[in-house]
């Protein structure tokens, strides 16, 4: 045999190899997603298309510049495509029931990715425990708030809110509320920034909230990709500081990409509630590529990511277990 | 001598073929089918039965706005509030005809506690209260249009200023309904009307005894009979009545128009009704096959895909030259493209570089056509 001949059958045993690897056999993946803002959006983005792609399988990508009604007419055209799954980020949770509904009456098995639908009774649907983690990462605020402050002093709590049309966003808020209301007679009614999931519209919001109520204690944002909004609203008035200096608002948020990991090493944030962006991206793969090979094609599933909450507490021993950390580490914010 | 006059003739006659065609009320038609023709070998899922049926599903909405827009633009005019009105509209015709509501979710609407409540909307439980909704959503979009009409044809202002205020204001309203939440649990028979079949065809052997929800198309739908009812509503009025030849005089000539006896002021504020109008009955298309009612709908690229549509189609943006018959194709023919480029697996934003390249062309060819036609009438 010579030695071309031998780097030849080398190769197609790798070939085989992967392929293997990748389970099921090769299938066509519609990966529809309503745009990629947040940092969130696009390591999940990432984190599919490698996966899915390393794996042998052809993935066709829809972005609907978040217009829902143009990601209905993609997932249409996906249909049509003869595509034997879909993978979806939907543009709300109203959008999300729609489509779904659409490619289960087209015998297309449907994951939805985080954004889940307002009725999670059908499709596949992978989703973080939004109430819980938000409730985690504000309990540690609201220690931290009650341990700094004099006895008998209440406090004032704001929670910029996200789309409220997103169950994220509700999930958020109720977590948010559960913690203050544990201690509710020691913080003021919190202050209620809406954002709609816009820097633009929070930092309008946040700008006339924070000049009316320049007495902020603590300060949960329902995403970590407004921190850089809230950064350019507190620091011009002398609020934007370091944990041990005078006038530190603590503050918290929810995603757990690298802008918030980066602020809580740096100590200008003290907490986020992590949602698993790999664990969410698997789940969604594995579970519609396990649809099409069983030749399912209406799976109706929940599956849910219970995250945690990474606090400047125990920064150090679960930094690793946050993507954004993950991806601060391999120098995202670099870019 | 004598084969070299035949080969000047047949050349002369080739060229005023060409130019026939290029002047026909069919070149539009004609150039989506050789668009169709040219890619059809390198996209073969382009003619499969469920594509076809997907462009037709996307064409009626649009359409049906579109038609609107040929009005305005037919009097030098350009409605930018369209988009806004069909998401005001969206939005009042669900909260009214909604059969239930989220209190976490639209707690906070001003509209909460008036309008809409756990129970729905004031026609939520009404068997026909859809048509109700239907109709109040035509009337705030018939005020919405007087209102821009009127500020153009009795102040005088310009209709690009007019409607941009429009496109703002009237958003802005949408979204301050509802706080930009969405209004969901429409009544049934509404959602009928955006994406109801009523004849569905599957084509092919029958290999199973039940066949695939997959394999069967929707053939004939109700957007397709709203979508086609309202063009050819639209092409009697503009191209059968006296009306529409006003409409064309005052796009030639606003002036002339006025010194010929042409009611100015009235039609032009009835052009803005109709657009409006127009805009409202695609909400309907729109909020009924999403099935909710949506302040954001109508935002984004919308009225470049309407805009662009009816000038691909060959309505002229000088005004005095439109045609209904223009708009179906050029909206058939701005859908096919949306189609084939998704097909062609380009992103959106490569996609909206290609569509904002072929509404330029369209425009410029627009320029050509007008040139050569006043040649030819010399």
């Amino acid at each position: 045999m010579t030695r071309t001949k031998l780097l030849a059958a080398a190769a197609t045993a790798a070939l085989i190899g992967v392929g293997s690897a990748g389970g099921a056999q090769a299938a066509t993946i519609c990966f529809a997603f309503q745009d990629l803002e947040t940092e969130f959006w696009i390591a999940g983005h990432k984190a599919i298309t490698t996966t899915l792609t390393e794996a042998g399988h052809t993935v066709i990508e829809r972005n609907a510049n978040e217009d829902a009604n143009r990601q209905f007419e993609q997932v249409r055209d996906c249909i049509a495509q003869g595509v034997d799954g879909i993978i979806l980020i939907p543009q709300d949770g109203e959008s999300a029931v729609t489509i779904v509904a659409e490619a289960q009456d087209n015998d297309v098995p449907i994951a939805v990715f985080n954004r889940p639908p307002s009725d999670l009774s059908r499709g596949i649907v992978v989703v973080a425990d939004n109430a819980a983690i938000a409730e985690q990462a504000v309990d540690y605020l609201v220690e931290e708030a009650l341990a700094a402050a004099p006895a008998g002093e209440t406090l004032t709590p704001l929670i910029v809110v996200g789309d409220l049309g997103d169950p994220n966003a509700v999930g958020r808020k109720e977590g948010f509320y559960a913690a203050i209301e544990k201690h509710a007679d020691r913080f003021a009614t919190p202050i209620e920034v809406a954002s709609e999931w816009d820097a633009a519209t929070a930092l309008a919001n946040l700008e006339a909230a924070v000049t009316a109520n320049p007495d902020i204690d603590l300060l949960f944002t329902s995403s970590d990709f407004l921190f850089p909004t809230i950064r350019s609203v507190l620091e011009p008035r002398g609020m934007w500081k370091r944990r041990g200096e005078e006038g530190h608002v603590l503050m918290g948020g929810l995603d757990g990409d690298a802008t918030a990991c980066q602020l809580i090493k740096e100590g200008y944030v003290d907490a986020t509630g992590v949602q698993d962006l790999y664990f969410e991206a698997e789940s969604a793969m594995d579970a519609i590529l396990a649809a099409i090979e069983a030749g399912e094609a209406q799976p109706n599933q929940v599956i849910e990511d219970p995250g945690f909450a990474l606090t400047a507490a125990n920064l150090g021993e679960r930094e690793m277990d946050m993507w954004g950390c993950v991806l601060l580490s391999e120098g995202f914010l670099r870019n | 001598m004598h084969s070299t006059v035949k080969a000047a003739k047949t050349k002369r006659s080739l060229g005023a073929r060409a130019a026939d065609v290029f002047l026909s009320d069919y070149f539009v038609l004609y150039m989506s089918l050789a668009y169709v023709a040219v890619l059809a070998p390198f996209l073969p899922v382009l003619l499969a039965p469920a594509n076809l049926s997907n462009v037709l599903s996307n064409m009626w909405p649009l359409l049906v706005v579109a038609v609107g827009q040929t009005f305005v633009l037919a009097i030098a005019g350009i409605d930018l509030s369209q988009g806004a009105v069909v998401g005001l509209t969206s939005v009042v015709g669900a909260m009214l005809i909604a059969t239930m509501a989220d209190p976490v979710v639209l707690a906070n609407a001003p509209v909460w506690g008036l309008v809409l409540t756990e129970s729905g909307g004031p026609f939520g439980q009404m068997e026909w209260g859809f048509l109700l909704g239907i109709a109040v959503m035509v009337a705030v979009a018939a005020a919405i249009g007087a209102a821009n009409g009127a500020s153009v044809a009795v102040f005088g202002m310009p209709p690009f200023m007019v409607t941009l205020v429009g496109l703002i204001s009237v958003g802005a309203l949408a979204i301050y309904l509802t706080q930009s939440e969405n209004i969901r649990h429409l009544p049934d028979a509404y959602v009928m009307l955006g994406k109801g079949d009523i004849a569905s065809v599957h084509l092919g052997p029958k290999d199973t005894p039940q066949i695939p929800r997959r394999q069967i198309h929707s053939f004939v739908t109700y957007p397709m009979l709203i979508a086609i009812a309202v063009a050819l509503l639209a092409h009697l009025l503009l191209a059968k009545t006296v009306f529409g030849k006003w409409v064309l005089a005052i796009g030639v000539n606003r002036k002339a128009a006025e010194l010929s006896g042409v009611p100015v002021r009235r039609v032009v504020v009835l052009v803005f009704v109709i657009s409006a109008v127009c805009a409202a009955l695609a909400a309907v298309l729109y909020s009924a096959r999403l099935e909710a009612g949506r302040p954001t709908l109508g935002e984004g690229n919308f009225l470049l895909d309407v805009i662009g549509a009816v000038v691909i189609g060959g309505t002229s943006l000088f005004g005095g030259k439109a045609k209904i018959v223009w708009t179906v194709f050029g909206v058939l023919f701005f859908v096919l493209l949306s189609n084939t480029l998704n097909l062609m697996n380009l992103s959106s934003f490569q996609i909206d570089m290609v569509k904002g390249g072929v509404i330029l062309a369209a425009a410029l060819l627009d320029v050509l056509r007008t040139r050569l036609m006043r040649e030819r009438m010399r």
